[in-house]
């Protein structure tokens, strides 16, 4: 059963805008899945894109014909040519470390295709996808501020913020920080530009997953702020600690990686009550603050590939004979029983330093058993 | 709390091994001294209400301890079996026990072989404090012994303990049916494991405390650290397969090839398997699943819940706090509230 919903539009210009949503129940009706456009602007990630000047080629920027991109964010990306470039680095460092955090898991975080980037498993509303929504928006936010901070982007420039209060007194605050402040803006303003530039009936499951998806950007800036920590540099009388300045940087995104990765874990499911708002399934759980992820389906079985939740099954997928956890045979395969390989490593080894100043290294191989999934 | 039907699992093998379904309901025994006029006669009643076979029941009712002695083994092999599975997917759990019991995993090697241990843990303790009629004190040849006897120290009898058992259990002839030879060998471990924590402990009293005079005895060491070898058996058991011994004829137990120095023979002291045991994450005829289960969150969270995550929530706590020696002589403390948070695991 298929039915069209006329939205209005919000926000941006003075162009009247109306634009067709379309609400799919499927056939099963476990859940409703809602039907996110299919492309976003992770593809941003996927296309590389080298230089930043090609935006301006010809007067005529690219912004209109970058698939994936919303409204609001087309018109930002014309405001802001510069700052694509980075963005698409940000949704790729996002998810390489998606695809790290789970790599030892049933869903690995595998990417598709160059429009959808996920694919259908985005449309549900699971905690892979809070996690997924949560860390490229940190992505977003470490890249653009460390781009400011290089003098990368003509709009922004090195750290501003004020000096923290338990910094000893003797140290100088200064040098060139990444400049967070700047980066969770920009991040807010083009990361939530499709979901705010939509109006939905109260109540319904669109707008349901437009809060989830907000909350979840919003905990992804917050932990990659959050973790941004003082750093000292010590250029006193032959590099002594006497003189000391320090600045604000950003932690390495491996740290906001496996914060999330613990938000993932403690993630609450929520539904939407009777005034519109997300509320908890089970009260009488702690409620999920702004750093928390939240969401509102129950994942889908990644165990075996299905065309309809987006799953790719964890058919031919490496697992770890002696692991007791999700990596091993057991748990990863589903129970179907794996097959055994001999697979050939080739790696370096017996490296040497020769003067000057290269490393040169043999090619050593070994034969390792492999297990992979049947 | 006891459950009469887990003794069937000493039941022979022919009789149907269809005790601990977990359908049975927990029948609350009375106590040997309530409402029973101290005849001695209280335990024949017992000794019915218990699901034996025919030569146990006789056995039971000739020795009028041994009813009270199986309920405090039961109930000792299931604390223990509890504690020391509270970390792991599978925490011996009643649900699906019976289930378990049918095939041959891992998870039932260690069932019999802390039931076994038990009952003779508690048997040794039963003789040495004189509950039982048939037995006393530990009787091993040695002065040392006798001079125990004299100085009123009662050490444990476990030689007593494991021939009842033997006679209890009925092991005389080893079948060639494998499940039985797997079930005996547990059981043996078992047994064995009681055995090895037998430990001569030793008083001094001689003059102004000296060792000069020295009284000593066989002393079991507490079932916590029998349970503790046994779990560790359970991580190093072993899996094995029948094999047909050439020279005898019989068949007997094998391992597959390790390139381990301990030689192709199964040491006595492991346990063996059969099959692989499943993932006890989700429900099953097993287990009853780790939704719901508490967990800790740095250390058990990640793999108790299958990487389904946790839900947090609060819990106050109230404890005693500020405590105060008053003059004389007792403590008084104040109750304090704490808030801490529980995490259990998700369902889904």
């Amino acid at each position: 059963m298929l039915f069209k919903l006329k939205l209005m539009r919000s926000g941006w210009g003075g162009v009247t805008d109306s634009r067709h949503g379309v609400v799919a129940i499927t056939f099963c009706a476990f859940f409703m899945q809602v039907f996110v456009e299919a492309s976003s602007w992770w593809s941003l990630a996927m296309n590389p894109l080298l230089i930043p000047e090609a935006y301006i080629i010809g007067g005529q920027p690219l912004c209109s014909q970058l698939a994936g991109l919303s409204k609001g964010q087309k018109k930002l990306c014309q405001l802001y040519q510069d700052h694509m470039h980075f963005i698409g680095e940000g949704a790729k460092t996002g998810i390489r470390e998606c695809q790290y955090q789970f790599r030892n898991r049933r869903w690995n975080c595998s990417t598709v295709d160059n429009t959808s980037v996920f694919g259908r498993v985005m449309q549900i509303g699971s905690r892979e996808t809070a996690f997924t929504y949560a860390i490229s928006a940190a992505g977003v936010v470490n890249a653009v501020s460390r781009a400011c901070r290089e003098g990368e982007l003509s709009s922004c420039g090195c750290s501003r913020a004020a000096r923290p209060k338990d910094l000893p007194r003797d140290w100088l605050w200064g040098g060139c920080g990444d400049n967070l402040n700047y980066g969770y803006r920009f991040s807010k303003e083009f990361v939530d530009a499709r979901e705010r530039e939509k109006t939905l009936t109260k109540g319904s499951m669109e707008s349901a997953r437009l809060l989830m998806n907000l909350h979840n950007n919003e905990a992804g800036r917050r932990i990659a702020s959050d973790l941004a920590h003082v750093s000292c540099k010590c250029h006193g009388v032959s590099g002594s600690c006497s003189l000391k300045t320090c600045w604000l940087q950003l932690a390495d995104f491996r740290k906001v990686g496996d914060a999330l990765k613990e938000k993932y874990d403690s993630a609450a499911a929520m539904r939407l009550n009777s005034r519109g708002k997300l509320v908890q399934v089970h009260s009488k759980f702690n409620s999920p603050t702004s750093n928390d992820l939240v969401y509102i389906d129950p994942s889908p079985d990644y165990c075996v590939e299905n065309k309809t939740t987006g799953s790719l099954g964890t058919q031919d997928r490496l697992c770890n004979k002696t692991s007791e956890g999700m990596d091993g045979c057991a748990l990863m395969c589903c129970g179907r029983g794996y097959d055994q390989y001999k697979a050939q490593l080739v790696e370096r080894c017996h490296c040497k330093f020769h003067w000057c100043c290269y490393v040169k290294c043999k090619r050593c191989s070994r034969i390792v058993d492999q297990f992979v999934c049947k | 709390m006891y459950a009469p039907d887990e003794n069937l699992m000493f039941s022979n093998r022919a009789n149907q091994r269809n005790g601990l379904t977990g359908r049975e309901p927990l029948v609350f025994l009375p106590g040997p001294f309530a409402n029973e006029p101290p005849n001695g006669k209280a335990h024949l009643k017992q000794c019915e209400q218990m699901t034996l076979t025919r030569r146990q029941k006789r056995l039971c009712r000739r020795e009028p301890g041994l009813a009270e002695t199986l309920r405090e083994s039961v109930r000792l092999s299931l604390l223990e079996c509890r504690y020391q599975f509270r970390n792991e997917r599978w925490n011996c759990s009643m649900d699906g026990r019976g289930s378990l019991l049918k095939r041959g995993f891992k998870e039932t090697a260690f069932l019999l072989a802390v039931s076994s241990a038990a009952l003779s843990h508690a048997l040794a303790k039963a003789c040495s404090s004189g509950r039982m009629e048939r037995c006393t004190c530990d009787d091993s040849p040695g002065l040392q012994h006798r001079e125990a006897w004299q100085w009123g120290v009662c050490g444990d009898n476990l030689k007593y303990s494991t021939k009842f058992l033997k006679k209890f259990l009925g092991q005389k002839r080893v079948s060639k049916d494998l499940r039985a030879q797997i079930d005996a060998h547990n059981i043996n471990v078992g047994v064995r494991a009681v055995k090895s924590g037998l430990k001569t402990t030793c008083k001094c009293h001689g003059v102004s405390g000296s060792c000069a005079v020295r009284t000593c005895w066989k002393q079991l060491s507490p079932f916590q650290d029998t349970g503790h070898l046994l779990k560790y058996r359970y991580d190093t058991a072993v899996r094995v397969h029948s094999v047909t011994n050439s020279a005898t004829g019989e068949t007997e137990l094998a391992s597959p090839r390790r390139h381990s120095s301990t030689g192709p023979r199964l040491r006595p002291t492991e346990l063996v398997f059969l099959e692989e045991s499943p993932s006890f994450c989700r429900p099953s005829r097993y287990s009853p699943g780790t939704a719901g289960r508490p967990c800790s969150k740095d250390t058990s969270c990640s793999s108790l819940c299958c990487g389904r995550g946790y839900n947090t929530a609060l819990r106050l706590t109230t404890l005693s706090c500020h405590c105060q020696v008053r003059w004389c002589c007792h403590v008084e403390c104040q109750t304090c509230l704490r808030e801490e948070e529980v995490y259990t695991c998700k369902k889904h």
